[in-house]
């Protein structure tokens, strides 16, 4: 994380290619993870119910407990890895505002309870969790995805860093 | 500033704890804690109609880790060179033990398809041991967050 330690990363032109490159790659790793939850799992009541529970109208079998850990397993695993790298490029661009630490705040917490929720949900049997989880799982995208737009434009067009 | 990286550092500690917990429940599941399960895996059974490893698809399951482990290892020792363990009478052991576990826990498989039945109880310690070296970083860092 050498780009903490710089002080106006603008000028250092290395360094404000790499962060410009790593922003981009996670915008893009945020969209494609929608899609592929949607698919996946599913985005609605009703299509993740199914995936869980499975369809006995539909013979449609539910997951299985070992690849709904590898699942859970694999989301931790890419969550934190994305949410830690995107956390300590944004706080450094914002200089650390209150602001912004109430961003990771409420990035890092909503991206918790989707795993919690998707956990309780699954063993627990708890369906009313869902819409909870939904809401959850698309806030800490659409906040994961302001701190990357946020961060590209004080990376190329704020005044001061 | 400093203050601001610790709520990032804090909230990837509680990720990696759920890691953890993931992982520990997958290896139960799939293979399980006993050195007779771990054998039973890796070169299958027929009572119970499980089909023996091979060399090919066991690096199909450990190619993502390869990269994860020393991945996730590495961020949680270069946080912890941060803190205020010992860097010269410490850290090198802990940086050479856990390593060291996360190897032998992925490579012991290896052995166990080539006949050398032993590398079962070396897949559970190994497991075992990183797992507990983990939770003692994590203790390390916690810890450090708390009384900075």
């Amino acid at each position: 994380m050498r780009f903490t330690l710089i002080k106006d990363i603008r000028k250092d032109n290395s360094m404000s290619s790499i962060l410009n490159a790593l922003l981009l790659f996670t915008f893009i790793y945020l969209i494609s993870d929608l899609f592929v939850s949607s698919t996946t799992i599913g985005f609605s009541n009703l299509e993740i119910q199914t995936t869980l529970y499975g369809n006995e109208e539909e013979f449609l079998e539910p997951i299985t407990l070992s690849s709904f850990l590898e699942y859970i397993h694999t989301k931790i695993f890419f969550m934190m890895m994305t949410l830690l790298t995107l956390s300590a490029v944004y706080l450094r661009l914002m200089k650390a505002t209150s602001l912004a630490i109430y961003m990771v705040n409420i990035v890092m917490l909503s991206a918790l309870v989707t795993i919690i929720t998707l956990s309780i949900i699954f063993f627990l049997h708890y369906s009313s969790l869902l819409n909870l989880y939904i809401l959850f799982f698309i806030l800490w995208h659409i906040f994961a995805l302001y701190m990357t737009l946020h961060s590209l434009w004080k990376l190329n067009y704020a005044t001061s860093l | 500033m400093q203050q601001a990286y610790k709520y990032a550092i804090l909230y990837y500690l509680v990720f990696s704890l759920l890691l953890l917990v993931s992982s520990i429940s997958l290896f139960e599941i799939k293979i399980g804690f006993s050195y007779s399960e771990v054998l039973k895996y890796y070169l299958g059974n027929e009572e119970s109609f499980m089909m023996a490893k091979t060399a090919v698809g066991l690096l199909k399951i450990i190619l993502p880790h390869i990269f994860g482990f020393a991945l996730f290892v590495m961020v949680i020792l270069h946080f912890v060179m941060f803190t205020k363990t010992d860097k010269r009478r410490v850290m090198p052991y802990l940086i050479r033990a856990s390593f060291l576990s996360a190897f032998i826990e992925l490579f012991s498989p290896f052995f166990i398809l080539n006949g050398f039945e032993f590398f079962g109880y070396l897949k559970l310690l190994s497991f075992v041991v990183f797992e507990i070296l983990l939770l003692y970083l994590f203790w390390i860092l916690y810890s450090s967050i708390l009384t900075k």
